[in-house]
This record gives structure tokens, C-alpha cells and sequence, in this order.
């Protein structure tokens, strides 16, 4: 079977998710591998989103932010980036290798920027073959009352 | 709980969508999908035919949720909660999945873009099941407006304001009013003089009781919100003064660029090589000489300075075309026997009777010679002592082919216009992005050009984009008019996806408190639990993701909605690998 990776993003909506559709407008072209989940701010993206999207059989994971000192928000790409190391190394504990998971800087402007990276992802992906979990436990989110 | 029906309606957006996705295909996919009533495609989504078509399903299918995939939500989200609400729902039961593009527009195969599309859809679905509806708030707007920038734009804007009878703090980096048009001579294409455009704009200004002018002053930060914005200035000699405002225009200008940069050129070598904004001064005193002090006998004018090239900027300028046929014809009523080449790349005529200006001026004897603005420089330098010049350009001379010599005793080179080197202080301040150029960035490029992402922050003026004095003036009263507007209906709507804590499961840890950049939350000491002021909330969510107790929601951008659109992504994905 060939193996088609999956790879979920986080893309904060004033930077990153601008910068996607910015390689969008400028027609330019990358890996159709990547879903894209758009957020306010990359400070929102919380690990468990990222051990979900592994649990559920994603192959790889991409958060993308504003670049250090554009956050729309001020400090969130700080807060995401702190989480992110953190994430990584309770990763590898489960098996997953750290290359899957990337943390990347986009700006409004770097629809090519974005394209490259999609592809370099992919590739890294391809290479890694599909993710394999050694343990995680089953994530239960809270029900809320609004 | 009320049954959940969705209907889903999948753009083909004319060609840009269909030709890459199969809608159709799509629509049966999605069609199967569980509480999906109908899944339907249509040509234009947004079109008033494609939006009647959501509100009439709505009332006869009793849809209560919708799934739109069409465009990226940042171009059309509005405009689709705006039809879902019309349809008596709330428009926060609305979600849109991006199949241009994020989907249709990046790739090239086609089962590949539409199994994308299928997978982008169903996480849409999934997630619209989790959302709840929202009600709209609106805040009082405070009637004074803080203007960045007393250049043209920023002066039209704060009187067209003031005028209407509400106040204006207007903020000058300088010690002067009137920016750049202060420092031309003449204006294309009447070749009336910019001096007596400006200074009874200045004087107006000065003079106004509702206009309060800071000079040598910068904001460093400003807090709050659209309606009720806050900021701290610095004023020389005077100290700290706050300021109140409802809403920010800012017009801070572009800067020339610097062209000692270029090394054809030698600028800053030779003397006689000025910048099209020296010459404006040189003209404008009437003393056209040279450095030794002579009538110059040949004079060039070199366009495209530091324009329309990879190693400098990408972008045309859009006015110096024009400024150096301005600068022809004062040459040609100064020295009447003078030789100027006009060394262009192309001749770009825009705007209203531009084009009439450079026919009449080409019949004023001059010589145009074109040159390639991308990979052929024409390169200055000094002349011999025989050479009765004072300099010489050699340049290959694009429509005779020919290398050629030509002597000159003066250089204008029309330099470009970028950036100020404080720009990114300024939207940082305001909370506005800048594009790859350094430009502000628009709401929408076409419908909605003077507006930002941020509420109540207006771009107006050549720091949105190089232009001349017409579109300039244009946008700052377009700005002023959108101000006036919100300050004349006295509230504005502001964000609803705010951050929410549930006091019965919040632990008084105060993380969120440490997070939030806006200050939004604070601790309730008699309750022991945090609380979040709504009006200062901007939804981030950075306190929702921090929350160890998980007792923050985000409003539209909860735990559960992010989840299920892995969920409903991931689903799919797994189809398509079995296949």
C-alpha cells in the first residue's frame, strides 16, 4: 500500500492562516497532504489537540504562528512555543519521533515561505513512514454549560 | 436536545473550485455524513441566488446548522453568518470549510484536491454540531479620533472629523505639519503649486479648536478596543498625557528611498547625481545649478530608482513616472535650451488625465531612452576633462538596441518610495500587519480598503500603498467618513468569541491571569474563582489552552469544536488510505 500521510495544522488566523491563503491567491503549489485547522492564535492550540490528532492517526502535526514579536495577540506565539517544547519531549516518550510535530513562524506575507514548508513536511513525513503510538490515554474534554 | 440538521453547500466558485474538486462527488460524501439533510453545490455560493438558496432551505428543510466550503473564511465568513441570520438562526451555527485557497488553488490532482475537500468539509460538519449560538454585544463609542500622521492624509482626515464637530488628536513625528507634499514644488499633471495646496490645509489644521496637534511625539502603545481606545503620550517639554479615543486613523506616510545603495548610480560620489525630492527643493528655490555653479546644459532623469527590481523593491511606485514629466516640463520653462533624456523603463500614465499630461509633454523636444529596470542599469560616471560634461551615463538603449553615451551635467534620479524605519513600531502600536512590502494591510484589497483587521484602526494615505495626492485625499476622507459613522450611530458591535470561566470548576490558580496579554481577567477575592471582563477580551484563547482545570471555554473556538474537526478529518483520511 502506498502511504499517504496525513498531517494536521494549527494555523493562527492573522499570520499563518493569512500566509496560507496568500500561497492560495498566488496560485502557487504544494503537497496535498496537509488539513488545515484554523485558531485565533497559536497561544490557543493546546497539546491535547495535538495528542488527538495523533491518537485519531495523523502522521504528523504542524502548528504555525505569527513570527516572535508579530503575535496579533501580543504574547501567544511565546505561550505556543513554550508548550511546544514541552510537547515534543512527551512525545518521544510515546514513540513519536520529534521531526513529526513542527512549530514554525509564518507571516501574513510568506505564502511561499508556507508552500516550502508544506512540502519539506511532507517529505519528512514520507521519509518517517506512518506514526506509531506506543501508549496514550484516551483525552476527555470537559462539557461546558455556556 | 433539539435535533441537529445541517445543510452543506459546496462552492464551485465558477472554474476556481470545481475544475481542481468534484463538488458533486463531494456533496454525495459529505451527503452521507451523519445529521447532514442535504449537501448540495451551486456555482457562486456568495451570489445573492446562492445565498436565497441556504435562507430558503433553512425555513423548509428546518435546517438549524450550516456548512458552507467554498472560499477562505476571512474572504466570505461575514458575508454567509450575515444570510444564515437573515433566516432567523444565529450566525454563529454557521461554518465554513476553505476549498479554494487553502485546497483548489495549491494543488494539481485532482482526487488528491477533492479527497482534501471531502476531509475539510467533514471536519466542518463535525465540528458545526458543537457550536452554540452567540449573541451579539455592542459597546459605546467614544466620539474623539487619534490620527498618526500630519501629512496630507492625516490633515484631510482629522478636518473632515473636526469639522463635523467631533474632536481630533493629531500625532506628528516631526516638529511639522505637511508631510511630503510640503516638500514639492509644483503638482502633476496642472503643474500648480503644491505650497498653495498645502499651506491653508496646515493653517486649518493649526487653527482648528477640535484639532489638538502633538508634534515630536510617537505613540508607543495603545490599549482597549474600537470605541474605547487608551494610549499614554510622551509630548517634549510637557510630559505624560493620556488620551481617550473611539477609533485610530493612521497615516504615517512612506520615506524615500535611499539610493546610495545602487552602485551604477553613484549617489552620494558624484554631486550632481540628486534624488527626485532634492531636485523639488533645487527647483522650487529657483536655483537650477550645478554644484560648481553652473546652468546645466544636459540633464537626465532617471526612473525606476530602486523600483520594479528583485535586488531593491519589487513594487512600482506609481507616481515618479509622472513627477519626472513634471520636472521636464519646469527643466524645459527654466532652460529653454537644455538637452534632457528622459531614461525610462516604461512610461506608466496613471490616473485621471495622465496620460494627456505625457503626450503634451512629449512634444517639449525631449529625448526618452528606455532601459531594462531589472537587469541592465545604465551606470554614471565622472566624465574627462575633453568630454565638455560634467558626467556620463552609458546604458544600452532598449528599442535601437544600441549601447550608447550620454553626457550629462545633472542626474535626477526618481527614487521610490518604502517603508519609515519606525513603521514596525507603529503597527505593533496599533495592532495592524504589514505585507512583504511594508505596507499596511487592508481589510479587503477591494471592498473594504481604508479598514484593518483590527476594529476602529483605518489605513489611509501611502502607508497603505505608494499614491498620489488624489487617492490620498481620497481614502482619508473615506476614513474619516467610516469614523464618523460610528461615532454618529454612538455603539459598535465588538467581539463575541470571548473567553468564559466556569466559576464551578475554576481552582483560583490564576494562570489566565499571568496569560492574558490584555489584562482581560481578573480574581475574584470573595468568590475565589478568576473572572473575564468581556470588553477588554479579544478571544485569543491563549487562557483557555492554559487553564489546567479546564475551565475556560473560547467562545467558537472551543476544545470541543477543535477536536471534532480533527476527528472529522482524520475519519476521512482513513477512508481514503483503506481505498
Amino acid at each position: 500500500m502506498n502511504f499517504r500521510p496525513t498531517i494536521i495544522a494549527f494555523l493562527c488566523n492573522w499570520c499563518a492562516y493569512t500566509g496560507a491563503d496568500l500561497a492560495g491567491t498566488s496560485r502557487m503549489k504544494y503537497a496535498p497532504n496537509i488539513r488545515i485547522i484554523r485558531v485565533m492564535c497559536s497561544g490557543r492550540i493546546e497539546p491535547s489537540f495535538v495528542l488527538k490528532a495523533y491518537r485519531k492517526g495523523a502522521d504528523g502535526v504542524l502548528i504555525c504562528g505569527c513570527h516572535p514579536g508579530d503575535c496579533h495577540y501580543q504574547t501567544g506565539n511565546y505561550r505556543c512555543l513554550r508548550r511546544y517544547k514541552l510537547l515534543v519531549k512527551y512525545l518521544e516518550q510515546m514513540g513519536i519521533e520529534k521531526e513529526r510535530t513542527r512549530l514554525e513562524w509564518i507571516s501574513a506575507s510568506e505564502g511561499k515561505q508556507f508552500a516550502e514548508l508544506v512540502n519539506s513536511m511532507t517529505l519528512t513525513i514520507l521519509n518517517l513512514g506512518p506514526a506509531k503510538i506506543k501508549y496514550m490515554p484516551e483525552y476527555q474534554p470537559q462539557n461546558q454549560q455556556l | 436536545m433539539e435535533e441537529i440538521r445541517i445543510g452543506v453547500y459546496i462552492c464551485w466558485c465558477g472554474t476556481n473550485i470545481s475544475k481542481m474538486v468534484d463538488v458533486e462527488a463531494a456533496a454525495a460524501e459529505i451527503g452521507r455524513l451523519p445529521d447532514v439533510v442535504l449537501a448540495k453545490t451551486y456555482k457562486y455560493m456568495c451570489s445573492d441566488p446562492g445565498q436565497d438558496l441556504i435562507i430558503k432551505d433553512i425555513h423548509s428543510h428546518h435546517l438549524n446548522r450550516v456548512v458552507v466550503a467554498a472560499c477562505s473564511p476571512r474572504i466570505h465568513e461575514m458575508t454567509f453568518r450575515k444570510a444564515v441570520e437573515k433566516a432567523g438562526i444565529n450566525p454563529y451555527l454557521f461554518e465554513m470549510a476553505n476549498i479554494r485557497e487553502q485546497d483548489s488553488w495549491v494543488h494539481t490532482d485532482r482526487s488528491e484536491a477533492t479527497s482534501k475537500a471531502i476531509g475539510l468539509i467533514a471536519a466542518a460538519v463535525s465540528r458545526v454540531h458543537y457550536h452554540s449560538p452567540l449573541e451579539k454585544r455592542s459597546v459605546p463609542v467614544n466620539p474623539a479620533t487619534l490620527i498618526l500622521g500630519g501629512g496630507i492624509a492625516g490633515m484631510t482626515a482629522a478636518l473632515e472629523i473636526a469639522d463635523a464637530g467631533k474632536q481630533v488628536y493629531l500625532v506628528e513625528r516631526t516638529n511639522r505639519l505637511g508631510g511630503l507634499v510640503s516638500k514639492f514644488d509644483l503638482t502633476y499633471p496642472d503643474l500648480s503649486s503644491a505650497r498653495q495646496l498645502i499651506r491653508p490645509i496646515i493653517q486649518k489644521t493649526m487653527n482648528h479648536p477640535l484639532i489638538r496637534v502633538f508634534y515630536r511625539t510617537e505613540v508607543e502603545e495603545v490599549k482597549g478596543y474600537i470605541g474605547n481606545f487608551t494610549t499614554i503620550l510622551q509630548i517634549p517639554e510637557e510630559g505624560e498625557t493620556e488620551l481617550s479615543f473611539g477609533n485610530i486613523i493612521v497615516a504615517v506616510g512612506l520615506r524615500p528611498f535611499d539610493p546610495s545603495v545602487i552602485p551604477e548610480y553613484g549617489y552620494g560620489r558624484f554631486p550632481d547625481v540628486v534624488t527626485s525630492l532634492q531636485f523639488e527643493e533645487m527647483i522650487g528655490t529657483g536655483r537650477l545649478l550645478t554644484k560648481r555653479g553652473q546652468e546645466p546644459r544636459n540633464i537626465a532623469i532617471i526612473h525606476c530608482v530602486g523600483s520594479r527590481n528583485r535586488k531593491y523593491h519589487e513594487y512600482c511606485s506609481r507616481t515618479c513616472c509622472m513627477v519626472a514629466l513634471k520636472f521636464t516640463n519646469q527643466i524645459r520653462s527654466a532652460l529653454p535650451d537644455a538637452n534632457i533624456f528622459e531614461i525610462y523603463a516604461d512610461m506608466r500614465a496613471i490616473g485621471k488625465r495622465a496620460e494627456e499630461f505625457y503626450a503634451r509633454t512629449t512634444h517639449q523636444q525631449i529625448i526618452f531612452l528606455m532601459f531594462d529596470q531589472q537587469d541592465s542599469l545604465p551606470v554614471i560616471k565622472e566624465a574627462s576633462k575633453n568630454d565638455n560634461c560634467n558626467l556620463i551615463i552609458t546604458m544600452n538603449e532598449l528599442l535601437s538596441g544600441e549601447n550608447i553615451e550620454v553626457p550629462v551635467d545633472m542626474v535626477i534620479l526618481m527614487v521610490n518610495m518604502e517603508a519609515h524605519e519606525n513603521v514596525k513600531k507603529v503597527v505593533h502600536a496599533v495592532g495592524v500587519s504589514l505585507c512583504g512590502n511594508q505596507f499596511m494591510i487592508e481589510k479587503h484589497p477591494k471592498l473594504d480598503p481604508v479598514a484593518t483587521t483590527t476594529g476602529g484602526v483605518y489605513i489611509v494615505g501611502t502607508c497603505q500603498g505608494p499614491k498620489d495626492i488624489p487617492d490620498t485625499v481620497t481614502q482619508a476622507r473615506a476614513a474619516a467618513a467610516r469614523v464618523l459613522g460610528t461615532i454618529a450611530t454612538g455603539t459598535v458591535p465588538v467581539e463575541v468569541t470571548t473567553a468564559f470561566i466556569n466559576d464551578k470548576l475554576c481552582c483560583g490558580c490564576q494562570t489566565c491571569i499571568l496569560v492574558c496579554p490584555y489584562s482581560a481577567i481578573s480574581f475574584n477575592q470573595e468568590k475565589k474563582v478568576s473572572e473575564v471582563n468581556e470588553a477588554l477580551c479579544k478571544g485569543c484563547g491563549t487562557c483557555g489552552a492554559t487553564c489546567p482545570a479546564g475551565a475556560i471555554t473560547s467562545r467558537n473556538f472551543t476544545d470541543e469544536q477543535i477536536l471534532s474537526q480533527v476527528e472529522g478529518i482524520l475519519a476521512m483520511s482513513f477512508k481514503d488510505q483503506s481505498v
